[in-house]
């Protein structure tokens, strides 16, 4: 029984019967178990002796056992062998092991026998981990050797470090380095790949116990003398591949040799170290030679931008590629984007320039764009995994291309014409109108003069709506709020301007059909009005004077005074030029229907009570001026809806008093439905056509500056009126990014609006700051 | 239209030479614009066209579902007009014309 009693102890004789024990327990050799307690209780009562404690002396004798032991074991592993040659396989480093599991085994029981002296006398004098780390003990500068005592344990590690592993280390590390090159080449038999990790593992673990460095040996050792003979061999195999073939056999094998690299990490080394090891290949067999690999980069794209299958491999090299350069950061990635830029653009500039016809141009170039839209977003999200810089390489080629501005007209103008097309009444029905609706805003993103683009979307949409051509008005609402749903608000507030002045004219016009029957006025059920604001409608041309006849004149009138009833302050225009009517023939055998302008209705209407008509008498009657009169009437003398005798049709000079019209009471036509068609008034872009932009371009751009100014106005007048007081820098970088998504104003026109807000009271210039507004409400 | 008698058109009180008109009007799809009835198509205040908003509620973007933006036109005795929005807050400060100087008094009210 162990007595727990302090008293005097022979110190020699003690230790004597100790000692036995413990080179027995270091030895891993059998110690019974009653033996064993007794041998605890003299650690115990060796700690706690009276009058004088022997634990220093225990632990002094301990260490000096310890010592002479592991010399003996260093001898044991030395064996006879050469030191120098460092021959993996001499068999120092199963020594080593087996040595190595042996001790460290045998030390950590003989930790468990000197569990008190662990406990009670080195616990107490230990520094507390906690001071080591926050460096509270000013008195520990070097941990390593600080003068703390350690455990049993934990000293017989450091003997061992210190005794066996310091002579030996030249010759460890000569070995490893060696066995983690030959088993990179080909694996190892399995006894020597598993001595090789416990060889590695154990400069871990004889210093796993400590709190600062536990990793140094292990570094010193193992890692730093492994990496820098990775990166030479690393360097080599690059500099082999690069030589050996081209690009896709460096990729492929770069590739596959930093795979095995990183298994080869994680097989034998720490488990810390695996970026090390990732990032050692990657700057020896990539980073060394990017000049190189980037030479390459637009090529690869070139080849990789064709068709599959033709391309299948090149796209793999190109995805290597990125999948080696990526860890490498921006700055090696740089090319590769760059040269994805220059090439999806490269791309877009010869598919806009491939031939079409010049009636299809939008076609073409909106199918153009999309092309180019989706072929590199697939191309870029199959090879570079969709990384952001690729994303924002296509935006910039796209933008690029699609506001290059081509022979056949700018984008704004392509795209709107483009909609318009889509967005008419067909002859056949398009099934994916609504698809391609959807993919011409993809586009649509791109284009730079948003407002540009606005004002011919806007010119085609009044046209539509005002001559009802449009296919439908849920596709036409549809779009709108796909462009307000990219652009906002703003952008689209006069298009729905346009379309409430369509909803309330539907209303007006059921309401004044109820006002004229509850007045037993004529019914007049042909009659259909639509009420335009002004302002909210792009209308070019001058409003054409016209003096209608009493079948037209009458319902006007009676309109007008609905109109004037209904609301106040307001104005009427007839817009002549902008209507149209239909009659029917009641002299002929059959009867035709006549679709014609308002000014040609009324031509015809004049014949209702004669038969002949005086030129220049018709001509004033009707009010139709200059050159109005030939362009309404040469249709209907072309269908032969009306006779000509003289010249009565003249541009310029004054019609002859002779000349005379008449109606042709033996017309007769194939078709019974007869549309007189009407040559487009000058500036104006006519009914049915496609654009006529090019004539009203400059008057456009003076336009659009007005527009742009009101615009910047609007967004400083709204910046200004929620922060108060603002710097002119903040302010002018406000208004550009608000205005991004319709133009990117001049700073000049900006500071012209600030200007202008000044004038107007809007702003004044803070008294006491520089360079400040403020806002006056 | 059902037949002869609906022709809206059809009527013309002067009893001509011929019994019969030589022609019907069917249709007529007739285009008109309004706009405020003002001497000066824009507002002397905010100097924005009156057909427009006025600039205060362009920087408000107020939203129907139209797009409508409720901003109207006032005219006063003198017969000088201004958006409504731009004569209230004018008045608060000066209650008179500003392009006349007579006393501000509202005639009327766009509608
Ligand atoms: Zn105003
Ligand atoms: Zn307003
Ligand atoms: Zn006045």
């Amino acid at each position: 029984m162990m007595s727990l009693k302090p008293r005097n102890v022979d110190f020699t004789e003690t230790w004597a019967h100790l000692k036995e024990t413990v080179a027995g327990v270091v030895g891993l050799r059998a110690v019974e178990r009653s033996v064993w307690n007794t041998r605890f209780s003299d650690v115990y009562a060796l700690c706690v002796a009276h009058p004088e404690p022997l634990a220093d002396r225990l632990y002094d004798e301990t260490r000096n056992f310890l010592e002479e032991h592991v010399a003996g074991l260093l001898q044991r592993v030395r064996g006879a062998a050469p030191l120098d040659h460092n021959d993996h396989n001499d068999g120092l480093l199963t020594r080593y092991v087996s040595a190595w599991r042996e001790y460290s085994q045998g030390v950590a029981y003989l930790n468990s026998l000197y569990s008190y002296l662990n406990l009670q006398h080195v616990k107490r004098q230990k520094v507390s981990d906690a001071e080591i780390i926050y460096g509270s003990s000013a008195t520990v500068t070097c941990p390593e050797h600080d003068a703390r005592q350690l455990e049993v344990g934990e000293l017989g590690l450091e003997i061992w470090e210190r005794v066996l592993v310091k002579p030996l280390s030249a010759a460890l590390t000569g070995r490893i380095v060696r066995g983690l090159a030959a088993a990179r080449g080909s694996a190892p038999d399995p006894a020597f790949a598993s001595t090789l990790r416990e060889a590695i593992r154990s400069t871990v673990q004889v210093r796993a116990f400590r709190v600062r460095a536990p990793l140094a040996l292990y570094q010193a050792l193992v890692l730093e003398p492994y990496l820098a003979a990775a990166a030479a061999a690393h360097a080599q195999l690059a500099a082999d591949l690069l030589a050996a073939g081209d690009v896709a056999h460096y990729t492929t094998h770069a590739l596959a040799g930093l795979e095995r690299e990183v298994a080869l990490g994680a097989r034998y080394l720490d488990s810390s170290s695996a970026e090390a090891v990732r990032a050692c290949y990657e700057r020896a067999a990539v980073a060394a030679h990017l000049p190189t690999l980037h030479a390459t980069v637009p090529g690869l794209l070139r080849e990789a931008a064709a068709e599959p299958p033709a391309s299948t491999e090149r796209r793999a090299d190109l995805r290597r590629m990125y999948t080696l350069l990526r860890p490498l950061g921006p700055a090696a990635l740089r090319p590769l984007v760059d040269a994805a830029h220059a090439q999806a653009a490269a791309d877009g500039q010869a598919l806009l320039a491939q031939t079409h016809s010049k009636d299809e141009a939008h076609t073409h170039f909106v199918n153009a764009m999309l092309t180019l839209h989706g072929k590199y977003s697939k191309l870029f999200s199959e090879v570079f995994g969709g990384a952001q810089a690729f994303v924002g390489a296509l935006d910039k080629a796209c933008s690029a291309v699609v506001n290059s501005g081509g022979a056949a007209g700018s984008a704004p103008e392509l795209l709107a014409r483009y909609c318009d097309c889509l967005l008419r009444r067909r002859a056949a029905a398009d099934a994916d109108v609504d698809d391609k609706l959807a993919a011409a805003i993809v586009v649509f993103k791109y284009v730079d003069d948003k407002d540009v683009f606005q004002k011919y979307y806007a010119r085609a949409l009044a046209r539509r709506l005002i001559h009802q051509l449009s296919a439908s008005m849920e596709q036409e609402e549809a779009m709108i709020n796909r462009l307000k749903a990219a652009c906002g608000y703003e952008f689209t507030n006069k298009l729905h301007r346009m379309f409430t002045d369509v909803a309330v004219s539907a209303d007006l016009n059921a309401k004044f059909q109820q006002h004229l029957r509850d007045h037993n006025l004529a019914t007049s059920t042909g009659f259909f009005i639509q009420v335009l604001q002004a302002g909210a409608w792009p209308l070019g041309g001058a409003m054409a004077p016209l003096a209608p006849p009493p079948q037209l004149e009458r319902p006007a009138r009676q309109f007008e005074a609905f109109y004037r009833n209904m609301f106040s302050g307001r104005r009427l225009a007839w817009l002549h030029h902008l209507c149209s009517g239909e009659l029917r023939t009641r002299y002929t055998a059959r009867q035709y229907h006549v679709a014609a302008s308002t000014a040609q209705c009324a031509l015809l209407l004049s014949f209702d009570a004669v038969d002949s008509w005086n030129a220049r008498e018709l001509r004033d009657t009707l009010q139709l001026e200059g050159d109005a009169w030939g362009r309404q009437l040469r249709p209907l003398l072309d269908a032969g809806l009306l006779l000509a005798s003289g010249d009565v049709g003249t541009e310029e000079e004054e019609i002859p008093p002779e000349a005379r019209v008449s109606l042709n009471l033996a017309f007769s036509c194939k078709r019974t439905k007869v549309r007189v068609t009407c040559a487009s008034a000058p500036a104006q872009g006519g009914g049915a056509g496609g654009g006529g932009a090019a004539a009203s371009d400059a008057g456009d751009a003076a336009h659009c500056d007005d527009d742009r100014k009101m615009y910047l106005q609007a967004a400083i007048v709204r910046i200004m009126k929620q922060r108060k007081v603002l710097r002119h820098t903040e302010l002018i970088q406000e208004v550009v990014s608000q205005a991004r998504g319709s133009f990117a104003p001049s700073v000049a026109m900006i500071k012209k609006c600030i200007e202008a807000l000044i004038d107007k009271q809007y702003l004044e210039r803070a008294p006491a700051a520089l360079d400040t507004y403020s806002y006056l409400a | 239209m059902s037949g002869e008698d609906c022709d809206a058109f059809d009527r013309g009180d002067n009893d001509g030479q011929k019994p019969d008109k030589m022609f019907t009007l069917k249709k007529w799809n007739a285009v008109a614009m309004w706009s405020w009835d003002v001497e000066c198509d824009t507002c002397a205040i905010c100097r924005v066209q009156v057909m427009d908003a006025c600039l205060r509620c362009q920087g408000e973007s107020k939203k129907d579902s139209y797009g409508k933006q409720d901003c109207v036109v006032v005219w006063g005795e003198c017969n000088h007009s201004f958006h409504f929005c731009c004569m209230s807050l004018w008045v608060k400060q000066n209650n008179r014309c500003p392009l006349c100087q007579q006393e501000w008094s509202i005639q009327r009210m766009g509608k």
